[in-house]
């Protein structure tokens, strides 16, 4: 008797429908019949390498067939995947071989010199695939498929401040969180989903598993670089589907010719990764008119935490309500859940918790705290949020942006959400800069639209009317692109440290107008997830 | 149209130089090279790209347009200049 996990979802729909398209990539489809052989074979090469349960794989893959056959395959063989960005460089993926001590190393033939380099300086010797078709054409045994609390996933994460952690999921947290997701959205197996996002991420990862659990289609594009094309996989594969972030949604909302599309297909769209801000989510319900546009907020150490149900976007601010079989609450003064309006650290408890940090006994009881129940931990998102009268929560900030500036609270996105609504700004961002007067002073960055200039006075003057005056940003800097992290995220560590040469230097003028790119590092390091 | 042609493979090397690369001006960027191998635009980039485009020289750019083919280097952004011209 066994519950069914992730390791077996190929399985269970290649039975029933061999012929049906599992994954498409470029000009190659993959029915499920074939990709089930693919990822047995895999399985069975990963055993003859000695891969067995609880043995960690890492794969540094592109989006494409390859890297649907090696995680799939690397399930089936009930080991754990350690999936890393394709754009990883050498020391950090040495960090990580330290970190984690795989049992195989998984790249493609383009990184496997780098792949090789990495291995070489790592402490522990590890084998290199860098041919998966080869390895997923070995015929032999099966391997026994894992039990529920083995480990299923190893996902590295950079947080927001430190070295990259790695967050263990078993397979029943990633079976769970797939269940539940598919449910919520109402996958089945007639959807089509494009899925641009790097399978690497949580968020991409998230696309593979959820199409193979209800027999979906799964289409992939490496990155998100010419909107034409993606427009053009829209139309041609009659895509259910769209999971993005708000810089895909900001790109495609800005096409001439999109919004007078019919797209009958497009029956769904998600957001995660940041929040969409809420003129965004206006112009995106323009452009896509017959989609439900889900808004979604989630962390690598629960994958998902909660969603907007499309009928509840009248409140478009909102993060929504925990996913189905979950709990999500705010944690108000003394721990005790808070009451409605009142701020406080979103707590979430349900099977889809991972099991700590990598080999990390000390971060991992920062997050996961003993809680209101004396039989499980509880994970603590970091995030402060508050819950409304309808029981919808609100983000608010990280625990860690939150400002203290003569004494007071100021929580960033109430000033940023300010500055949002005036006319002509694109993006906003509001740090706590240090201050020997004030504790910390409220800084705020600015991008405009393409082609309006801002005056800081003028916003300036729009945050005076609109907040108390600790609230009101004792200075805004002008930019064409705000500083982001890896994953599109906006670097509040760069806004508030910025490296040397950077735009925010005193001695610069309040107004001055930086041009995108001046950001050490910030086009480049952004093109696999912007790009 | 030789002519022409070689105005747009200039003017667009310019733009794109002061506009994506002007923190490396090391860089030469040749009408051949590859925007996206080199990380030179982004898809935001290309969609600023696309408006400079459309104002500079008075052309519509539909959404489907925006491929590799049509803007992927230099050579590309001329040759499907071009092509909008005479097709008009």
């Amino acid at each position: 008797m066994s519950v069914r996990t992730i390791a077996e979802d190929l399985s269970f729909t290649a039975t029933r429908d061999p012929g049906r398209a599992a994954v498409i990539f470029g000009d190659r489809v993959l029915s499920y019949g074939e990709l089930d052989r693919l990822a047995a074979g895999f399985a069975s090469g990963l055993r003859e390498l000695g891969v067995g349960r609880g043995d960690r794989v890492v794969t540094v893959l592109p989006n494409g067939i390859e890297a649907a056959i090696a995680f799939q395959g690397t399930l089936r063989a009930g080991a754990a995947l350690s999936p890393l960005s394709p754009t990883i460089k050498r020391d950090r993926l040495r960090y990580v071989l330290d970190d984690v001590d795989p049992a195989a190393l998984v790249c493609d033939p383009e990184r496997a010199e780098m792949a090789e380099s990495a291995e070489a300086l790592a402490a522990p010797s590890v084998p290199v695939v860098a041919a998966v078709e080869e390895l997923a054409a070995v015929v032999g045994p099966t391997p026994p498929p894992p039990l529920e609390t083995d480990l299923a996933a190893v996902m590295y994460t950079s947080g927001s401040t430190g070295e990259p952690k790695g967050v263990m999921l078993t397979y029943r947290n990633l079976s769970f969180v797939t269940g539940s997701i598919a449910e919520y959205l109402e996958m089945g197996p007639a959807d089509r989903v494009l899925c641009v996002l790097q399978l690497s991420f949580g968020y991409g990862l998230c696309q593979l598993l959820t199409c193979v659990r209800v027999g979906a289609t799964l289409v992939l594009e490496d990155g998100f670089a010419f909107p034409g094309r993606i427009v053009q996989l829209l139309e041609d594969h009659r895509i259910t589907g769209l999971p993005a972030v708000p810089t895909i949604f900001q790109v495609l909302v800005a096409l001439r010719g999109l919004g007078n599309r019919e797209l009958p297909d497009l029956r769904f769209l998600t957001n995660a990764g940041a929040s969409l801000p809420e003129a965004t989510v206006a112009a995106v319900r323009r452009t896509f008119p017959c989609a439900q546009l889900y808004l979604m907020y989630g962390l690598t150490e629960c994958i998902r935490v909660s969603y907007l149900p499309p009928d509840r976007l009248d409140a478009p601010t909102s993060s929504g309500i925990p996913i189905p079989g979950t709990d999500a609450w705010v944690a108000g003064a003394g721990g005790h859940e808070a009451e409605v309006g009142e701020v406080g650290e979103l707590m979430v408890r349900g099977p889809h918790v991972m099991h700590g940090y990598w080999r990390d006994p000390e971060r991992t009881a920062e997050r996961l705290r003993p809680g209101r129940w004396p039989w499980e931990p509880t994970l603590a998102t970091g995030d402060l949020f508050f819950r409304d009268e309808e029981e919808l929560l609100h983000w608010v900030g990280r625990t860690d942006d939150l400002i203290k500036c003569r004494g007071e609270k100021v929580y960033p996105r109430e000033v940023e959400e300010v500055l949002h609504a005036v006319e002509g700004v694109r993006e906003a961002a509001v740090v706590g800069v240090p201050d020997r007067l004030l504790g910390q002073a409220v800084h705020a960055h600015v991008a405009p639209e393409h082609g309006i200039e801002l005056d800081p006075g003028t916003l300036r003057r729009e945050c005076a009317e609109r907040l108390e005056a600790h609230k009101v940003p004792g200075r805004i800097s002008i930019h064409d692109d705000l500083p982001r992290t890896a994953r599109g995220k906006v670097d509040r560590r760069m806004l508030i440290a910025p490296g040397e040469g950077s735009p925010v230097e005193p001695q610069r003028p309040r107004s001055a107008r930086l041009k995108s790119g001046s950001w050490p590092n910030s086009r480049r390091t952004l093109r696999r997830i912007r790009a | 149209m030789t002519g022409a042609n070689g105005d747009i493979r200039k003017d667009m090397r310019a733009y794109i130089q002061e506009n994506f690369l002007y923190l490396e001006p090391e860089v030469e960027l040749e009408d051949a090279d590859d925007f996206l191998a080199l990380g030179v635009v982004d898809s935001l980039g290309f969609v600023e790209l696309v408006e400079e485009i459309q104002s500079r020289f008075g052309m519509v750019v539909e959404d489907v347009e925006i491929t590799e083919e049509n803007f992927g280097s230099i050579d590309k952004i001329a040759g499907f200049v071009e092509r909008k011209r005479t097709s008009r």
